[in-house]
């Protein structure tokens, strides 16, 4: 029995090994083929889990670029870390990470970069400069979009009401920056309230109720992500005010109840794209492993969501069904 | 009141009143903590907070997590714990969800499905506990981690929607139906929102379970001292295994009412939410160590909570104080439980 165990166990060592071992590159001579590896922060946010599968459509753009099974950080710099040195160890030809947090994975990016493995970091920076390209949003932008268009929505002024993120997330911080700066120009405009919402729908719901039971009137709710804004939603149509209130979100997911969808139906006033960069991300990972020339540091614009452009949206950015 | 007592407290003649009135606090604790909630509640913000709208909210946003206490209380009471009910709650919820949105399936098709489903991987949390001996503390929280990685596989960490609309641009007559089971401002006969019902029904049926039957019984028998359980003829096995499978059950049907209240299963859904389960039964006078607590003192646990959630927020209380207050209360509320405490400040031993 113990024999059996031991047995099984080494096979499945080996087994472990030898998927984790990528193809021996260029041994065979005539055509190379790159192994890239990459580590997500956490596959369990749509937005993520969205990047996730762009990310692998658009490389299977390029024959000669084989990604390895994207490794799953779940939040924790610790494993982060561990997943990135164990990418070094395989001598991947490039990597891409998504950093939980910054300073944690500094170290492990300069390793990758001491080891002249190519680093593409995408959607949060680390701190320092060795590596190859920097891809991400800008979410103080995106903030500020969104407060232009409450400005816009909210011509006379009015009341509105913030949903955030989590209070310790950098993309939280910005976004709020942003909203405020410019919300500033018009000083009719008075944020009356804000919590956080974590950036989950069924905790947004209870808060929203809250605030109708205790301002007598509320203009706009903007939402950190478009999940909240809609829970925010749901607890003023319940209440018989949806109509009464506009409701701004961010993230604008191609996905059945995601927030370009909530534009069309008219549950949401408008929602901005923050890109995934999955495409530039793939072309930049082409680029550098065939020597080309890249930008260091590529910062994404967004794309406001309004009833006009949001059927087309939808489509530009639906991947389901394609992969 | 809120306690089952096995054997009235020894008292020593000389013993000083305070301690004896401090054990009176402990059994009333639950009552006292709901009557202060509600005194600062309608003290500082009176009509805006005890309107049935407003109770209601708050009740209702609560009711999933108060479901799954009611199951937590019940493997609490037999000397375990289920630290596993969030993750079930997420996967019935995923499990709603898609049975709505892929196969159209009445409600009343779904919550079946989704409670086997839950009650499935309860059974295998008692059988863990049960048979492989493996404690549950450690078993749930196995199954915590498990239960959550199927639900992000099923649904590809996508969140699914409930709000299913036909061709017409309206929704399914299913999804329509299911909206009833607590997207806010949907009510039974225009009336009685789902959640609260439901809550409430659950609460009721295993109070009387609890008190009325002989399982009951046996439940508290477990708890209290299992060897001697045995040795009178109770399965302790059995029992074992079938609160878990309740727990688990329970939570399934939690699923569907938490994603009916987003309008949506998402793939987080339910996270965390063990521990308001586990909150709510302490602070309702369960006892971690088996034998003591009741469906009553759950109940009103899960009320203190919701309802201390919606004053400390029509009172602007920062999140923040929020996280540290709720935290007090559990603690002031297990040492009200403890008279001994007193003794041990006096320099006495604790025996």
């Amino acid at each position: 029995m113990k024999k059996t165990i031991t047995i099984a166990l080494c096979a499945l060592l080996a087994a472990a090994c030898a998927s984790k071992a990528p193809a021996p590159s260029a041994s065979s001579g005539e055509k190379k083929k790159f192994v890239v590896g990459y580590s997500q922060s956490n596959n369990a946010e749509p937005y993520r889990a969205q990047l996730n599968l762009q990310l692998q459509h658009f490389l299977k753009k390029y024959p000669d670029i084989e990604l390895l099974p994207i490794a799953d950080a779940k939040q924790s710099s610790a494993t982060q870390v561990s997943q990135v040195q164990n990418f070094i160890t395989q001598k991947v030809d490039a990597l891409i990470v998504s950093p939980t947090e910054p300073a944690p994975l500094t170290a492990a990016v300069q390793q990758a970069c001491d080891a002249k493995i190519p680093v593409i970091v995408l959607d949060r920076t680390v701190n320092t400069d060795c590596y190859t390209a920097f891809i991400g949003g800008d979410n103080v932008l995106i903030g500020r979009k969104a407060g232009e268009e409450a400005v816009r929505l909210l011509p006379d002024g009015g009341n509105i009401v913030e949903l955030r993120g989590i209070m310790s997330n950098q993309p939280q911080i910005d976004r709020d920056k942003g909203f405020r700066e410019a919300v500033a120009a018009n000083p009719k405009i008075r944020i009356i309230a804000d919590r956080e919402g974590k950036w989950l729908k069924e905790q947004a719901t209870p808060i929203m109720q809250q605030w109708l039971a205790q301002h007598q009137q509320i203009d706009l709710v903007y939402g950190h992500n478009d999940p909240m804004a809609l829970g925010a939603y749901l607890a003023a149509q319940a209440a018989g005010k949806a109509d009464k209130i506009k409701f701004i979100g961010i993230d604008g997911l191609a996905i059945p109840d995601g927030g370009i969808r909530a534009v069309q139906l008219g549950q949401l006033s408008a929602t901005f794209i923050y890109p995934t960069g999955a495409q530039e991300a793939a072309d930049t990972v082409n680029k550098i492993l065939h020597g080309q020339p890249v930008e260091k540091k590529q910062v994404l614009g967004t794309t406001q969501v309004t009833k006009d452009n949001a059927a087309e949206l939808y489509k530009q950015f639906d991947l389901s069904g394609q992969n | 009141m809120t306690t089952v007592k096995t054997a009235p407290p020894v008292q020593a003649p000389g013993e000083s009143r305070v301690r004896r009135a401090l054990s009176a606090l402990g059994a009333a604790q639950a009552y006292i903590g709901l009557v202060l909630v509600l005194a600062v509640g309608i003290a500082t913000k009176g009509e805006m907070f005890l309107n049935e709208t407003n109770l209601t909210n708050a009740i209702g946003a609560f009711a999933s997590r108060g479901i799954l206490a009611v199951g937590v209380t019940l493997v609490i009471l037999t000397g375990g714990i289920d630290l596993s009910v969030g993750s079930l709650l997420g996967i019935a919820s995923m499990t709603a969800a898609m049975m709505l949105a892929k196969f159209s399936l009445e409600p009343w098709q779904i919550v079946p499905i989704c409670m086997v489903v839950g009650a499935l991987f309860g059974f295998l949390n008692g059988a863990g506990t049960a048979w492989l001996r493996i404690q549950s503390f450690v078993m749930t929280l196995a199954m915590l981690s498990v239960v959550r990685g199927l639900d992000r596989q099923v649904s590809d960490n996508v969140s699914v929607g409930t709000q299913i609309a036909g061709p017409d641009g309206k929704l399914t007559p299913q999804a329509e139906a299911f909206q009833l089971f607590g997207t806010p401002g949907h009510n039974l006969f225009d009336r009685i929102y789902y959640p609260v019902l439901a809550f409430i029904v659950v609460c009721v049926i295993f109070h009387l379970i609890l008190t009325k039957t002989r399982f009951g019984r046996h439940v508290y028998a477990v708890g209290g001292n299992p060897t001697a359980a045995r040795l009178s003829g109770v399965n302790v096995t059995a029992v074992t295994i079938a609160v878990f499978t309740l727990s688990g059950m329970l939570a399934g049907f939690a699923g569907p009412i938490d994603a009916a209240y987003s309008a949506s299963a998402d793939p987080q859904a339910g996270q965390s939410f063990e521990l308001d389960a586990i909150a709510a039964a302490v602070i309702g006078g369960a006892s971690l160590a088996g034998g003591k607590g009741t469906i009553a003192g759950t109940f009103v646990g899960a009320l203190i909570l919701t309802l201390l959630d919606n004053v400390l927020g029509l009172n602007a209380v920062s999140d923040n104080w929020q996280l540290v207050i709720k935290g007090l209360i559990v603690v002031v509320a297990v040492v009200l439980q403890r008279p001994d405490l007193f003794k041990i400040f006096r320099g006495g031993s604790r025996s």
